[in-house]
């Protein structure tokens, strides 16, 4: 009955909170007043109001495992020892991503060029080469390349072993935005610039990529994103980035909690990262 | 006189100066597929002169006016620029093509730069060309085509007449000896028909050898000194354009004027 009484507030709050905000926003569209944020923050409070009742409604039916869920995934003993190691494997994870999307974008360009290229030899080494990577699981490609570069007597760290395998997987799929991205650009451009007298490549560098690498901008901060997740798959090759150090301190405290902390990390850079590729697509999409 | 220009790859040319024919054209072919869009064009340009092409959709006209500069491949004859087959493998088209300016219908302006950096890019980049003294040439060149004040716009900010004539500024701004314009006013709003006619105008006065591709029938007659009508892959008639108009030889150039003359 208790939580009945505590439950009956939020929905009250909830529901006036969503009728507020519609009415505020509606008011403000009308006669362009200030505060369209304000009307967000209250619809979102409502949203979050109703939330609340969901969790009470969990609390009601579950009372007896909640404790021992609580202990296991939010235990802050456990996510004090761990966060500061947690925090220093996730600037690993950063520099993995970063380091690796260099080469990405490199390499990818590269092999978008001779994809499109008139030398049939190029087209069909990059066609079979975007294929082939395109067609397998990124884990087992990590797990070839790692072992495929010591039998060759290339004795990497793991840091660069992931970084070879990061950039070997991801630039198959940038060539493909890349290319996607050159193609977009209407044929007229090239046969401008090049009955000026340009070449095929300063033409390719001054007139088409400016236009085309504007263009994939967007696709390719979301692969950017899609990339700082897969850094994950390394930690099986044994490189200690945040999800690996997670794993390990799950173990040693049989506690779920170090998960907890990892995916904090991800969703702190990946959330905005998102909320900046869909800002730059609206941008895109009103025609600049 | 093919003959010796043809042996006449660079050097013995600019040895004596070139006097024949600025564009000469020799059997031409060009297949699309199946398609035949040429089927042996002959045709010479003198220096100085002003030729315009006319003729149905479909007849091949902007077909031979990029084979001219070498945007389609000529599948068999021979195209000479001052004497130098550019069909030819040992010819650098890109050389080749600094002699030859071409506007299109769509003006594929540079949209990520101004005026001026569409203007100067190919100076720049092709002839080597100091930024300073490109941009002071760029400059002079917007002025003549009355675009001066528009230097730092951007494409998107021009309307399509202003637009047509940065690409002529543009073209223009490598020196070159030919300007092709491939029906040039088509994709233009009425009123902006005239402001891109009275450049080229302005053009054929200073003696520039032009090549048009037009509809613009009042152009031919003004500015013209020879008019061509094409149709399916040939050239029907060349003359003078007022004989041409007054007086066609051929049934097909009798129904194709009489076809636009009733429109007007």
């Amino acid at each position: 009955m208790g939580i009945l009484g505590l439950t009956a507030l939020p929905v009250a709050g909830g529901i006036l909170a969503i009728v507020f905000a519609r009415l505020a926003k509606d008011r403000i569209i009308h006669s362009d007043q200030e505060g369209d944020g304000l009307a967000t923050a209250g619809q979102t409070l409502g949203v979050i109001s109703l939330v609340l009742i969901g969790l009470a409604a969990v609390v009601f039916f579950m009372q007896d495992n909640l404790k021992e869920f609580y202990e296991d995934f939010f235990n802050w003993e456990t996510m004090r020892f761990w966060f500061p190691k947690l925090a220093k494997a996730f600037l690993t994870t950063l520099k993995l991503a970063v380091v690796s999307e260099f080469f990405i974008l490199i390499f990818g360009l590269i092999l978008a060029l001779m994809r499109i290229s008139r030398l049939r030899t190029f087209r069909f080494a990059a066609a079979v080469y975007i294929d082939v990577i395109r067609g397998l699981p990124l884990i087992l490609q990590i797990f070839i390349i790692y072992f495929g570069l010591s039998y060759l007597g290339l004795n990497f760290s793991r840091f660069t072993a992931g970084v070879v395998s990061l950039t070997v997987c991801y630039a198959a799929y940038e060539a493909e935005i890349f290319r996607a991205g050159i193609e977009s650009i209407h044929k007229g451009q090239m046969e401008a610039a090049r009955s000026l007298g340009m070449t095929y490549l300063q033409s390719m560098r001054y007139i088409v990529l400016p236009q085309a690498v504007r263009r994939v901008i967007p696709p390719l901060s979301n692969e950017f994103v899609m990339l700082t997740k897969d850094t994950a798959l390394v930690a099986f090759i044994g490189m200690s980035e945040v999800f690996q150090v997670g794993k390990e301190a799950m173990g040693r405290d049989a506690n779920v909690t170090p998960l907890m902390g990892v995916a904090f990390f991800f969703l702190l850079v990946t959330i905005p990262a998102m909320r900046v590729v869909q800002y730059l697509e609206k941008r895109m999409g009103r025609g600049d | 006189m093919i003959e010796t220009a043809r042996n006449g790859n660079g050097k013995d040319v600019t040895e004596t100066p070139y006097d024949g024919p600025m564009i000469s054209i020799v059997g031409l072919h060009k297949k699309f597929g199946d398609f035949d869009a040429l089927k042996g064009i002959d045709l010479d340009v003198n220096p100085s002169e002003v030729v315009v092409v006319v003729g149905p959709s479909g007849s091949g006209k902007s077909t031979m006016l990029r084979c001219i500069n070498g945007l389609e491949q000529a599948t068999r004859g021979q195209v000479f620029i001052e004497g130098i087959d550019i069909t030819h493998r040992a010819t650098d088209i890109n050389e080749m093509r600094q002699k030859v300016g071409m506007v299109f219908q769509s003006f594929n302006l540079f949209p990520h730069l101004t005026a001026i950096g569409n203007v100067t890019l190919a100076p720049i980049k092709v002839k080597g060309m100091d930024q300073e003294e490109a941009d002071a040439h760029g400059r002079e060149i917007l002025e003549k085509v009355g675009l001066g004040d528009k230097a730092d716009a951007f494409p998107a900010h021009l309307s399509g007449g202003q637009q047509q004539r940065v690409a002529i500024a543009r073209a223009l701004a490598m020196d070159p000896d030919v300007m092709l314009f491939d029906e040039v006013t088509s994709a233009l709003d009425p009123e902006l028909v005239k402001e891109v006619l009275d450049t080229m105008k302005g053009l054929a006065r200073e003696g520039m050898t032009m090549v048009v591709v037009t509809h613009e029938m009042g152009f031919a007659k003004e500015v013209g000194d020879r008019l061509i009508f094409m149709d399916e892959g040939l050239v029907v008639e060349d003359g003078e354009p007022a004989e041409v108009f007054n007086n066609p030889q051929h049934p097909r150039t009798q129904e194709f004027f009489s076809k636009i003359l009733s429109h007007l």
